[in-house]
């Protein structure tokens, strides 16, 4: 299988990855913190490193801060439902990925808030002046996917951070498809609430993720549970992360996710990604029925990009792509049904594309190819 | 059999009974229609109310007198009928002769179980659908229902419409009797298959194209199954449907009738008269041929009864379906995507028949436009419904167009 989906999330992992997770699981695979045991303390002490980590990748300050959640969406829908409060408004985006956009519009509908979604320029940007332009004395957030995951254009964030923090409003950035490629840092830009998953670009494994939380937020947790300490309290210790992390939480996860942060090197992946992806925008765009929907140029992307075939649907040439040549990549609105409105792609949707750090350029040609023998049938 | 095949009654004074029977049936209908709105239906498997009196059978006394005095059913096969309970899965053409010809008879629980909705190419073979079924856009399994009811009130009669799948199906037919067989499609006939060998149930295997069919009573321990003959379902180019291929009403009726006499065999406690044997009737040149299946094969042992490898309904060997992101459509792998290519042409030239437009073909894909939906169908057999974000709806428009 040729896997050009790093997007939905990256495959294959390292071997490092699996084998620690084993590793765990075999030699360790207790509860952290809880108990007092041996055993406990050293998955508490594995747990708080990651934590500690995750917190320097992203230059925040306090590792506390660093909520580890189910997955990005999980802590996506822990901020936003937090967060929120009757008769916010709120300012988002048409790049968002529908784990921020249906939180959003399930708020909306509730009557609870109001919402302005700021459109994207022909290259794939928003401008920060349409997300100052629509602050309101009730704008309480703005919320941000700091790539596209449709087209992979990289948002001018630090400009919304300063607007945010200019107008007191708490700024959520989703770095679902920059965090492990791109530098992250929430200090300098403002954010308040950064929410990223473990199985994409850090090539952790899935059923993890994380929510950063400034320490000037006021968030609720909206569940409750055990957290291995202070069990005499009747509610929810005000103490970080428990306040946030109620559960036993994806130990053998983060300590997949302890292996890859351990290998990864954000600068040289990326550079790696754009080099294939350049290379296969290169390879299509000669291709007669080939359109690129969205071809900014490479070196303001992540590794995503996103093309049609003209009297083609996008699941055709997908299913075509499997099962002629055994090409995995994802067909369809990429959960970002407002992205393809603004590009034109909607209902059809569109073809994407996304290598990883380990697709060769091999496989690129291959794909270059199998793009070229289907255009030529269609 | 030759009964069934010929006998039809005597044709002498059919024209006086047939006005004696009108006017009988006038009086009935109105006294009906004056207890019983014909909007009225209760989807909870219980019998409608109404019709006191009839309902309960008292008041009709001699209903299956000429059935009693055939004399391998008489007074105690009757009791066995009206004690016994029958799953019946999908309610089309074969299922709707089955229903009605069950229910006159008797079958004291008949549960019904059907995911489609009538359209108009149905009535001209299911017997039970009409006109104002369709005005009222009734699920099958809910219209056949309505109409059983008023036939016999005195039987329980369970409308589901719901898919037949791996996850439902030991529910749907743990407590049958015997299940009967009126569906459209190879895969659901296995897992039928495969739930009846697993809980030592008889079943009764039809199957009807054109103006031919098969029939074959399954009896766990003493028959041959449906694995014993066919251990794999044909490729789609070599199993027509009936919206590809067409069919007749007569023949589904034959082959719907030689089912419920198995059925009725079986549930009066005479599955020992039961040979292991497919009938297959050509109706159109009336030859009827019966093959010995040997439940015992030499060769090798069949996967289902014989190792008791159930791989349908573990899902193994069942079609997978995954709706896709974004717009209505759902993709539809067969489980035997892994074997050989099928046929383009011969797939090319079955969707023709139905298409609405030329069929757009590479050698990639075929892709036809088919009522309000559009089918792509790609070598290896998978195939992509457009028009739909139900998988139920998806699997029965390619049992339908291509077949499984």
């Amino acid at each position: 299988m040729i896997y050009l989906d790093n997007a939905s999330t990256t495959y294959p992992k390292p071997s490092t990855v699996l084998s620690a997770m084993e590793r765990y699981m075999r030699e360790c695979g207790v509860s952290p913190g809880r108990g007092g045991y041996s055993a406990a303390n050293d998955a508490e002490r594995m747990v708080a490193d990651v934590r500690r980590k995750l917190t320097q990748l992203v230059s925040g300050s306090d590792p506390a801060h660093m909520v580890f959640t189910g997955s990005c969406t999980d802590a996506l829908n822990l901020a936003l439902h937090g967060v929120l409060r009757e008769g916010d408004h709120v300012i988002t985006t048409m790049l968002e990925h529908n784990s921020v956009s249906r939180p959003l519009e399930t708020l909306r509908a509730r009557g609870m808030i109001t919402l302005t979604r700021v459109a994207f320029n022909s290259d794939g940007f928003i401008d920060p002046a349409d997300i100052a332009a629509a602050i309101t004395p009730q704008t309480r957030l703005i919320a941000v996917s700091h790539a596209s995951n449709v087209i992979g254009t990289i948002q001018p964030v630090a400009e919304v951070g300063k607007i945010a923090a200019e107008h007191g409003a708490y700024y959520l950035l989703d770095a679902a498809q920059t965090v492990g490629v791109v530098d992250i840092d929430v200090a300098a830009w403002h954010v308040d609430l950064l929410a990223f998953p473990a199985h994409k670009e850090l090539l952790g494994p899935p059923g993890l993720g994380a929510l950063y939380v400034g320490s000037n937020v006021e968030i609720a947790a909206y569940r409750q549970g055990g957290t291995g300490a202070d069990s005499a309290h009747p509610v929810q210790p005000d103490e970080w992360p428990a306040h946030l992390e109620a559960g036993t939480p994806n130990t053998v996860g983060i300590a997949g996710l302890a292996a890859a942060l351990a290998a990864l090197n954000p600068a040289k992946a990326l550079a790696h990604i754009r080099t294939m992806l350049a290379r296969f925008e290169e390879g299509v765009s000669e291709v007669e029925r080939v359109r690129n929907v969205c071809p900014a140029p490479i070196d303001a992307r992540v590794g995503t990009c996103a093309l049609i075939i003209d009297g083609m649907d996008a699941e055709d040439v997908g299913a075509v792509l499997d099962e002629s040549f055994d090409i995995a990549a994802r067909a369809g609105l990429h959960c970002a049904p407002y992205t393809h409105r603004v590009l034109g792609t909607f209902p059809a949707g569109a073809l994407r594309i996304s290598p990883g750090p380990f697709t060769t350029a091999q496989e690129i040609d291959a794909a270059v190819n199998a793009i070229r023998e289907v255009a030529a049938s269609a | 059999m030759a009964g069934v095949l010929y006998g039809g009654g005597a044709a002498v004074s059919v024209g006086w009974h047939l006005g004696w029977f009108r006017a009988y049936n006038r009086c009935l209908m109105s006294a009906f229609s004056a207890r019983e709105p014909r909007d009225q239906y209760s989807g909870d498997g219980k019998p409608a109310e109404a019709a006191s009196g009839i309902a309960d059978g008292t008041a009709a006394p001699d209903r299956y007198s000429r059935q009693v005095l055939f004399e391998p059913i008489g007074d105690a096969g009757q009791q066995r009928l009206l004690n016994s309970r029958v799953t019946l899965i999908g309610c089309g053409a074969l299922g709707t002769v089955i229903a009605s010809t069950l229910v006159r008879a008797g079958i004291g629980n008949v549960r019904i179980c059907d995911r489609d909705y009538i359209e108009f190419n149905n009535l001209q073979r299911q017997v039970l659908f009409d006109e104002d079924d369709i005005a009222r856009n009734l699920p099958k399994a809910v219209a056949a229902a309505d109409k059983l009811r008023r036939i016999n009130s005195g039987v329980a009669v369970e409308p589901l419409v719901t898919d037949v799948n791996i996850d439902n199906i030991e529910r749907l037919v743990a407590d049958a009797d015997v299940i009967l067989d009126g569906t459209d499609n190879f895969e659901t006939r296995y897992l039928i298959n495969d739930i009846a060998i697993k809980l030592g149930k008889p079943w009764v295997y039809g199957a009807v194209i054109g103006a031919t069919g098969l029939v074959m009573p399954v009896i766990p321990g003493q028959t041959a199954c449906l694995r014993c003959v066919f251990e794999s379902a044909p490729p789609p180019e070599m199993s027509p449907t009936c919206d590809t291929a067409g069919v007749i009403g007569p023949a589904v009726n034959i082959v719907a009738s030689l089912q419920c006499v198995a059925a009725i065999k079986i549930l009066i406690g005479s599955s020992s008269e039961i040979s292991s044997t497919l009938t297959n009737i050509d109706t159109w040149t009336g030859r009827l041929t019966q093959l010995n299946i040997n439940p015992v094969r030499s060769d090798k042992p069949c996967p289902c009864c014989g190792q008791r490898n159930f791989e349908y309904l573990t899902g193994e060997r069942t079609s997978s379906t995954t709706t896709l992101c974004g717009r209505n459509a759902v993709q539809i792998r067969p489980a035997r995507s892994d074997a050989a290519k099928v046929d383009f042409d011969a797939i090319a030239a079955k969707l023709a028949t139905v298409a609405r437009e030329p069929v757009a073909r590479s050698k990639f894909m075929i892709k036809a436009d088919i009522g309000e939906y559009t089918i792509t169908v790609f070598p290896d057999g998978r195939a992509i419904v457009k028009g739909t974000k139900l998988a139920d709806e998806a699997r029965s428009v390619y049992a339908r167009y291509i077949g499984h």
